[in-house]
């Protein structure tokens, strides 16, 4: 009897594999337990480590599984507690393809294989999770119930689990390479392809690659007559061969291939042809790799049937933006990216709730509205939307509007299950109030632009960043035209906004410090969202509707376009499209890590560098300020 | 090796010879342990249980424990104490002098690790001392004072509570002394690597 190994059996029968075990048979491998502490960013095991002899559950904290490849690491899971990891030793031989490190102080369980093994042989549930989540690394707790019993779809994605923003991942190529001597002749080398399916033979002389034949050699050489067919391969081959090193990026694969025209890359210890031969890579590898990319995460979601699996495409979505932050690839080009996905998953939705309800009687548009509507939705937040549907006669209307009522519940609630919350505010077209006809929203658009002081507790400027995500092009548009044409020289609309604007808080006190939360929960914290991305995005919505700028949502486009058209202003515009990119990562990275929306910062876990960054972006919204009370004349009132 | 002088005049129970044939090797193990006891005088009071767990290369091996509870009729008796919490407990039940050299023959030549170890060491020297054997040969830690060192303090004792909250470990479990000892297991690993004690 031992109290401790009791706490640890009720702690892993919460979670699977080991839900299928009795108490008894946990108790029992909970006494062959060994406890572990992890310091922050110390290694478990890594790359090519020689496997231990248990396998990982995560009792608290969280560890980083990764891979390295061109030099650099790429995540490819994040393990919270009762995850399990490090399941190779049980089905490999081979040495750990990847690499465990503690992301915070972490305490982990090891169970030796040794203890575990009877238990999984007499339990098929308990093999076939393990089965399971070594095909796929690792196992994600949020994917429960797809992968109990069976792969969450029939597709690689989910099989392979490639996370990583896919161009930069390392290949899978074949490493026991067709090596051939020099003497051998071409008969003999076709022969040998042939059996092993290969597309290609090293030659090699005292373990070095001198040369390669490829089926291409043996079709221009050999078969065109041009040579016999018993010479010897050192005369055929395509000398030297092009070597690379080991875990070798498809990009940068794609561009040796490229450059030196060849269709087979050698790997070797080393990377040069003066160490041994790992592996060939070639085209064909490439092709399989490149199927995973964020093209292929869109043509997922138009394949999806239910919120579950939008879900796990919205999850893959958030490691890719993960991944992709830590690559410093341009936030800008990875908003687009995510916006695309995004995009392809809100539509999905509506188009899974048409699937349930049967045709609309009515042609309609779906429009996002807010940060969606903006193209800026990185981390999950929630969702804002609206409906409008054509016109219809008045003895239809109720009808009409019933099924466009119900479209939108269940559309939002497949969103809401996806893992975009429910708008707090209510702007969803699934409310009674943004679910209405092209006239009808004609006139609430009219009403907000020529009375803004009036029932401006409706009134939220994120009406004013309309995207369509679904529907009829032409009514979108219609409504599109009507706004612009009504805010034209509308001073009193441009005021109401502009003083909107103004209202947000500063970011920093009189004396240049953070201006810190000062209630629970978010107490000391900074509220990067309404005290410095707000004040930006207003900004650039109003100069953007001043202006007449269409097409260009995104406020980091708007400034940019903005500095275009108003080219006097252009260094202001530019500097705050600048400060926009460098708060959204800070927010970007914040939600990240606390798997939140990131709106409040925590100021305590920044370096005194980040600090002055966070600052320095806070600079141009002065000027931003400025330019609004100069150019709508707000001066008098604020 | 002057040893067989000291044990000349006496003749020790053999598993304290054995115990003390272990000392010729390096230990390679630590031990964490801790001791319920009736009160703070080793001579007045008496251990009621014992909570310990093995720490070998960095990892606590939860099978390599050992608990125990002490019986100690004698002592409750005397001051008239109920003996209910020993009945209820679920724990193996030992006499004292089985106990004891039960617990010796557990740790050997291991490096004991304790929370204000000296008093839980004294509490075992005691009872050795009613069995007719020498006081324990072991080197020990303690975790207070690594942690004192570790900040560089000295001005103020910290209390298993207050460590646990310091390295944000769970205080919900600690009712048994094997519970507790699991507490000290985690901030001993915690605190070893902190200082970088091989």
């Amino acid at each position: 009897m031992n109290t401790i190994a009791e706490h640890i059996a009720d702690f892993l029968k919460e979670y699977p594999p080991f839900d299928n075990l009795t108490f008894q048979e946990l108790s029992e491998i909970a006494a062959n337990i060994r406890v572990i502490n992890l310091e922050k960013h110390k290694t478990l095991f890594q790359i090519n480590d020689v496997l231990h002899d248990c396998f990982y559950v995560v009792a608290s904290g969280t560890v980083n599984l990764s891979v390295i490849s061109d030099a650099e690491e790429t995540l490819l899971n994040k393990c919270h507690a009762g995850d399990v990891f490090g399941l190779r030793p049980f089905f490999a031989k081979n040495n750990y393809m990847m690499t465990a490190k503690a992301r915070e102080e972490s305490v982990i369980y090891g169970i030796p294989i040794a203890t575990f093994r009877p238990f999984v042989a007499n339990n098929p549930n308990v093999l076939n999770f393990l089965l399971e989540s070594f095909a796929s690394n690792t196992w994600n707790p949020k994917d429960k119930e797809n992968f109990r019993g069976k792969l969450a779809s029939d597709n690689f994605f989910y099989a392979e689990q490639k996370n990583e923003m896919q161009y930069f991942q390392s290949l899978t190529y074949n490493r026991s390479p067709l090596v051939v001597s020099a003497a051998d002749n071409a008969k003999e080398v076709a022969l040998r392809m042939t059996e092993n399916l290969s597309t290609s033979a090293v030659i090699c002389e005292n373990n070095l690659p001198i040369g390669i034949v490829t089926n291409t050699d043996m079709c221009s050489k050999i078969a065109s007559g041009l040579f016999p067919i018993t010479i010897a391969v050192n005369s055929i081959m395509s000398s030297p061969v092009v070597t690379v090193v080991e875990n070798v990026s498809l990009a940068e694969a794609q561009l040796l291939m490229l450059k030196n025209n060849v269709s087979h890359l050698c790997v070797t210890h080393d990377g040069t042809d003066k160490s041994v031969v790992r592996g060939i890579i070639s085209e064909h590898d490439l092709i399989v790799a490149q199927a995973n990319n964020p093209g292929v995460l869109i043509k997922e979601v138009k394949r999806s049937l239910n919120p579950k699996e939008l879900r796990q495409i919205r999850e893959r979505l958030a490691e890719l933006i993960q991944n992709s932050i830590n690559k410093n690839i341009p936030l800008s080009h990875i908003n687009n990216i995510a916006s695309e996905i995004n995009s392809a998953i809100l539509k999905r939705a509506v188009e899974i709730s048409i699937l349930e309800l049967g045709s609309p009687p009515a042609r309609f548009s779906w429009l996002s509205i807010g940060s969606q509507g903006r193209k800026e939705q990185l981390l999950l937040t929630d969702q804002d939307s609206i409906l409008v549907f054509e016109d219809v006669p008045s003895d239809k209307y109720r009808d009409v509007r019933d099924y466009f009522l119900k479209l939108s519940k269940k559309t939002t609630l497949i969103l809401e299950k996806t893992g975009y919350e429910l708008c707090p505010n209510g702007h969803i077209a699934s409310n009674m109030l943004w679910c209405k006809s092209l006239t009808d929203w004609t006139k609430q658009y009219d009403s907000w632009i020529n009375t803004p002081g009036e029932n401006s507790n409706n009134l939220s400027s994120i009406f004013f960043d309309l995207d369509l995500v679904f529907g009829e092009k032409k009514i979108f548009e219609a409504l599109e035209n009507r706004i612009f044409e009504s805010i034209e020289n509308n001073s009193l609309f441009f005021d109401f906004l502009g003083n909107d604007a103004l209202r947000k808080n500063a970011p920093l006190t009189f004396f240049k410090k953070f201006v810190r939360e000062e209630e629970e929960p978010n107490k000391d914290k900074f509220d990067i969202k309404t005290r410095a991305l707000m004040p930006l995005i207003d900004g650039a919505r109003l100069f953007a509707l001043h202006f007449s700028i269409r097409g260009f949502n995104n406020t980091y486009l708007r400034f940019k376009q903005l500095a275009i058209i108003d080219p006097k202003n252009a260094d202001i515009y530019l500097n705050c499209a600048e400060a926009f990119l460098v708060l959204s990562k800070f927010r970007v990275n914040e939600g990240l890590k606390n798997e939140n929306s990131g709106q409040y910062i925590n100021l305590d876990e920044l370096t005194k560098l980040d600090k002055e960054k966070l600052k320095n972006a806070f600079n141009p919204m002065k000027d931003l300020e400025e330019l609004i009370k100069s150019n709508f004349k707000l001066t008098q009132f604020s | 090796m002057l040893d067989w002088l000291k044990n000349i005049n006496k003749e020790y129970p053999d598993f304290w010879k054995t115990y003390l044939s272990k000392f010729e090797e390096k230990p390679n193990r630590f031990v964490v342990f801790t001791t319920e006891t009736t009160g703070l005088n080793p001579y007045k009071d008496v251990i009621l249980s014992i909570g310990s767990f093995a720490i070998v290369k960095n990892s606590i091996h939860i099978g390599d424990s050992f608990e125990t509870v002490l019986l100690q009729y004698k002592y409750l008796h005397d001051n008239g104490l109920s003996n209910e919490f020993i009945i209820e407990s679920r724990m193996k039940k030992l006499s004292e002098p089985d106990a004891i050299q039960a617990f010796i023959d557990y740790i050997g030549n291991s490096v004991l690790i304790g929370h204000h170890i000296d008093f839980d060491v004294e509490m075992i020297n005691v009872s050795l001392e009613r069995l007719g054997c020498g006081r324990l040969k072991n080197e020990a830690l303690d975790i207070d004072v690594m942690y004192r060192k570790l900040i560089d303090a000295n001005d103020k004792q910290f209390s298993l509570d207050e460590l646990s909250d310091i390295f944000k470990l769970p205080k919900t479990y600690r009712n048994t002394p094997s519970e507790d000892a699991y507490t000290m297991a985690l901030l001993f690993l915690k605190l070893k690597s902190r200082l970088g004690i091989k």
